[in-house]
């Protein structure tokens, strides 16, 4: 193809539009964490399912709609049982892990290096949760606890400590806030992650006490005196430091099968002197109390409402929108901070009130929230029900493309960028503008076609969307105008206007009359074992699929 | 906190256009003064079609620059604050008889040689903030440490002359991408009001094109904004990805680069671009890795470890463009400037680390520059006197080199560059800029004699300093925490000599840093006080 034409054409093909043709001006909304009590129809539960899971289907939108909203949001909260771990899927050189069987407590070998495919594996097998889970809200709260509590796999490079970081993160998605902070605080990945495992008396590490303070619990506020953040102090810094003096870490990466992966605390390493907090906290003194010291002090951090405000506002931008203004800080950040308060830092009964409130079903915030890499990526997976091969191998090589894309998009699993989490949830002003530039947008657009079109993978049967098992759900497919709405209903976060319903029609149907798809399509029904038909009303669908992943309104949520 | 939707500060900046043209007042926005752009676009002295390129190098992570630049009349009380970690005296690369280079930077040894290379001590800013994520922000978008500014301070320049940007860009007279950020994610230094002002750029060859399918009207809602920075970065994308290729095409590198170096790899394109005839002013690359908590040395080789191997790849990166540069003859129009959140603390950890820390030397290089070493060596504490987590005392602030390098590089006047960046701005001559119609020859102020005596002291103590002619004086009192304690002057005195007689109230016992501005030049002193 030659890139100029194309370039010309496509510059040509922009439509500049009037400013008098657009509708009238945005007034913020003013609802706020009261429940919604307007209609229950499609959008609304489609809404809550792009939100707080990844990609729904058509059926489970459908679903949804029937259940009502608090059934349907109960659904989401409820508990799920831990997944069965991930496995060696194919690697025959590990001594210790026959193929079929995990490796999460199995040891590394001096001569091998097990490394690569344990982590192709947690990898693989992660996502794989994502692909898999139905109606729950589990894997995105997981997802969000790992953009709040980050570490890096390139830091901590062992996957048997990621996997027991992440099923900490995905055992307590739904749990309590403050005795999550506890647990990963002496979590082996966070104390390598952080250098907490280098912590000493008399020689104190502050990478932890810091970020504690700055980026998990009660955050950052501006500079309101010499070292003084608001929330915190630079001397709260150096005194948490030694309230955390003591922690060690065992089995990293050992070759000793009796060594597990494990955290554990070492009296003699430990600052037995008095701490004191600034009066942020009340002029807290803490006493030397050995291996429970950690805990007294971030109850303590917890006993001020700090931490509940802070998380709301990260829950906001995980579920809502990034902007928070005054009448949303008033109207949605305080009460769902003080219901978390009220609850003793429990999640559910805030991220309940959040999914019931008209705030949420606010019509000016379905649709603008631009959709992280893997959340477009596995979302793609689960829409449309792509499968993937079953056999153990093929099973776990199968997703790997996805993997390597998530890096590329800057969103690479286990390895934000630092340990502020990815820039898109705090980064002014832009947030999540910043996963679409002049390098990602090419490739979201390299994914859908390839999904849409010929697909990946090296068996017989490309791994792609089935777009006629996929047409075939809707509920009129003989008719193209109702095809295009209906598609548009699940792919688009809001409806398409004429102009692009025309645009559409013309991409499936060039140049003729609506009836031929009638006749083209309802030939096939009537005949589907009959290749040149199924052929013919597929690569037109496939047309118009690969144009509708490629519109941008795809990109949102 | 007051937050304004990102399509009300659009519309927000024709209102000031608008305002300004009848108030030449600074108004507020955000809760920050700015200054009206209405009103420096009546002073700007731009030179929009000078061909000349800024390139800078961000280190993420806040480089300890005091395993990069050794002051070596420093070194017996930092061989005892850093027994873990300092380079043996032996191995280091000298620069003069009190300064020297880590061994592995051969590179910028031999550029400093060849005149291609500033080294500016000890920069920073008041008020040192230690968080990461902030104090990038304060670098990014030049704002006083305790203010929030949205805009990058490169964004602020380019809006002077693209206000409209993204609306109507390319366009026939600008073509080529304003800026460019090489990566995947584009530079806060280039963020202006109503976009970032920077293409985000891995691969010149491949940045294909997309498609927008059909446009239609939106709402004016946040979905509908969204929904058009999606289209406009589409539209970009495309118009801009046929330049790119172009110039990737016919542009070429004539030195060297290393293996396994991935800002090595930035910079080639850099030069491939600019040789190519790409037009675009402003490249922003990057290093990560310098948050050396720990292991930033071997522990059996002070040489060797992660810190070493980034200095090594900065340095071999830096030298082989600046090679290119010259074999491709455009030399001349490209300066460069490294720059990093923050230095680290004096004293080294126990993990053979370093942590947080505050002001920090960094490099401006090229071959339009006035080559040389600028500033004084950082003064360490007495290691019974150091103050936990102290830092090395600002003596330049960074904005200043900024502001310096607007004015000779890119020709804005010195009161735009106030109003980018700050009132208290002071040009510094770090640059040359190579043409025949530049002014007489600039030079460096001279050295600032600053003395306290006694020193140590208790209750008081006299601050002696002289001043040539009627010049303006800000004499200052800081922390080691990087913290401006106390202005003691800060108006215009007459020339002579000076002795301010300095009597703290309440200051605890301890070690400060006294830091002078007189004129153009700053000079910054320790200060012990013993109560």
């Amino acid at each position: 193809m030659n890139r100029r034409t194309t370039f010309a054409t496509l510059l040509g093909k922009r439509r500049k539009l009037p400013k008098s043709r657009q509708t009238a001006a945005f007034v913020p909304a003013s609802s706020g964490l009261d429940p919604y009590t307007g209609s229950w129809e499609f959008e609304q539960a489609a809404h809550l399912l792009r939100r707080a899971s990844f990609g729904p289907t058509y059926q489970d939108i459908k679903d949804a709609v029937s259940m009502g909203m608090d059934q349907a949001v109960s659904a989401l909260l409820a508990d799920q049982p831990m997944p069965d771990p991930p496995v060696n899927y194919a690697f025959s050189d590990d001594p210790y892990v026959p193929v079929g069987e995990t490796w999460i407590d199995a040891p590394y070998d001096p001569n091998i290096n097990l490394v690569p495919y344990r982590r192709a594996s947690l990898l693989s097998w992660t996502l794989d949760q994502i692909r898999m889970e139905g109606m729950s809200l589990r894997e995105k709260m997981t997802l969000f606890w790992h953009n709040h509590f980050a570490t890096e796999m390139n830091v901590v490079n062992d996957p048997k400590f990621i996997y027991r970081y992440y099923s900490l993160l995905r055992e307590n998605a739904l749990g309590n806030f403050r005795e999550l902070t506890k647990k990963i605080t002496i979590d082996p990945t966070m104390l390598r992650y952080l250098n907490g495992n280098q912590n000493t008396v008399g020689s104190p590490n502050e990478n932890y006490a810091r970020e504690l303070l700055e980026l998990f619990t009660v955050g950052k506020g501006d500079l309101i005196a010499p070292g003084d953040y608001s929330n915190y102090t630079e001397s709260d810094i150096a005194a948490i430091a030694r309230v955390l003096t003591g922690w060690r870490v065992a089995g990293y990466r050992t070759f000793n099968p009796n060594v597990s992966v494990a955290s554990f605390f070492n009296p003699n390493l430990h600052d037995t002197g008095t701490k004191q907090l600034s009066y942020h906290f009340n002029n807290a003194v803490i006493t030397n109390a050995g291996e429970q010291e950690y805990e007294i002090l971030i109850d303590i951090l917890f006993q001020q409402d700090q931490p509940a405000r802070y998380i709301a506002r990260k829950l906001y931008r995980w579920f809502v929108y990034y902007v928070i203004d005054d009448t949303v800080e008033t109207n949605v950040i305080e009460p769902l901070a003080q219901l978390i308060v009220a609850n003793d830092y429990e999640m559910k009964p805030a991220l309940e009130a959040l999914l019931k409130s008209q705030h949420f079903y606010d019509m000016a915030y379905i649709g603008p929230m631009i959709k992280n890499p893997i959340d477009f990526a596995v979302g793609l997976f689960k829409i449309f029900e792509v499968e993937i091969p079953s056999a153990l191998q093929a099973h776990y090589v199968s997703l790997l493309p996805i993997v390597d894309f998530l890096n590329l998009l800057q969103m690479a699993l286990f390895n934000p960028p630092s340990v502020a989490g990815w820039p898109a949830y705090y980064q002014e002003p832009s947030f999540y503008r910043i996963w679409t530039n002049s390098v990602t947008l090419p490739l979201r657009r390299e994914a859908t076609d390839l999904l849409s079109t010929t697909g990946y993978g090296q068996g017989d049967t490309p791994i792609r969307i089935d777009v006629l098992a996929f047409v075939a759900t809707l509920d009129n497919p003989l008719d193209p105008n109702a095809l295009i709405d209906e598609m548009a209903s699940i792919l688009f976060p809001q409806p398409i206007t004429e102009y692009q319903h025309d645009y559409l029609k013309s991409v499936l149907l060039p140049g003729l009359p609506d009836y031929e798809w009638n006749d083209e399509y309802g030939a096939y029904l009537a005949d589907p074992n009959n290749e040149d038909l199924a052929n013919a009303v597929e690569s037109k669908l496939r047309n118009l699929l690969s144009a509708m992943l490629a519109m941008p309104e795809f990109y949102l949520s | 906190m007051l937050t304004i939707y990102p399509e009300d500060i659009m519309k927000r900046r024709n209102f000031l256009k608008s305002a300004s043209a009848l108030a030449g007042v600074p108004l507020l926005l955000r809760g920050v003064g700015v200054s009206p752009f209405g009103k420096s676009s009546l002073l700007r002295f731009l030179n929009p079609d000078s061909d000349r390129v800024l390139v800078l190098i961000q280190l993420n992570g806040g480089n300890d620059g005091l395993n990069m630049v050794l002051p070596m009349d420093q070194y017996d009380k930092l061989s005892v604050l850093r027994s873990n970690i300092l380079l043996p005296e032996s191995a280091v690369l000298s620069l003069t008889e009190e300064l020297a280079l880590h061994p592995v930077m051969t590179g910028v040894k031999s550029m400093y040689d060849d005149g291609r290379l500033t080294l500016l001590q000890n920069v920073g800013y008041p008020n040192q903030n230690r968080s990461h994520f902030r104090s990038t922000d304060i670098w990014t978008s030049a704002s006083p440490a305790d203010e929030y500014w949205n805009t990058g301070w490169l964004g602020r320049y380019l809006t002077e002359n693209h206000p409209d940007f993204p609306e109507g860009y390319p366009n026939s007279e600008y073509p080529d991408p304003l800026a460019i950020t090489m990566g995947s994610i584009v530079s806060q230094t280039c963020q202006g009001i109503a976009a970032n002002y920077s293409l985000a750029l891995n691969d010149p060859f491949s940045l294909s094109l997309i498609s927008v399918g059909a446009e239609d009207e939106v709402p004016d809602t946040p979905y509908g904004w969204e929904l058009t920075f999606l289209r406009q970065a589409i539209a970009q994308t495309n118009a801009y990805s046929d330049v790119i290729f172009q110039a990737a095409e016919s542009g070429n590198n004539l030195a060297t680069y290393p293996e396994n170096n991935r800002l090595a790899e930035q910079l080639r394109n850099v030069a491939l671009l600019i040789s190519g005839g790409l037009q675009t002013k402003i490249y922003v690359v990057s290093l990560g890795g310098f948050d050396t908590h720990a292991n930033q040395v071997d522990a059996n080789d002070f040489t060797a470890g992660s810190h070493a191997d980034l200095l090594r790849m900065l340095s071999d990166a830096m030298a082989a463009f600046q090679q290119d540069l010259a074999m491709l003859g455009v030399e001349e129009r490209v300066v460069g400037m490294t720059f990093s959140e923050f230095g680290r603390q004096i004293a080294s950890n126990n993990s053979l680390g370093t942590d947080h820390g505050t002001a920090a030397p960094l490099f401006v290089f090229g071959s339009c520059i006035n080559p040389g070493i600028v500033g004084d060596n950082p003064q360490i504490p007495d290691p019974q006197d150091i103050e936990p987590q102290a830092g090395v005392p600002m003596q330049y602030d960074f904005r200043n080199v900024y502001g310096s390098i607007l004015m000779d590089w890119f020709e804005v006047d010195e009161e735009v560059v106030k109003q980018l960046l700050y009132d208290e701005f002071q040009y510094l001559p770090i640059l040359n800029p190579c043409t025949p119609t530049a002014s007489a020859e600039p030079s460096m102020p001279d050295a600032i004699e600053l003395k306290a005596f006694p020193n140590p002291f208790r209750s008081s103590t006299q601050i002696a300093f002289s001043c040539e002619a009627s010049q303006y004086v800000r004499l200052s009192v800081f922390d080691l925490r990087g913290q401006e304690l106390e202005v003691l002057i800060n108006k215009t005195l007459s020339a002579g000599e000076h002795v301010y007689s300095y009597s703290p109230d309440g200051l605890p016992a301890g070690t400060y840093a006294v830091r002078l501005q007189l004129g153009n030049g700053q000079a910054a002193t320790r200060l012990v006080n013993k109560l």
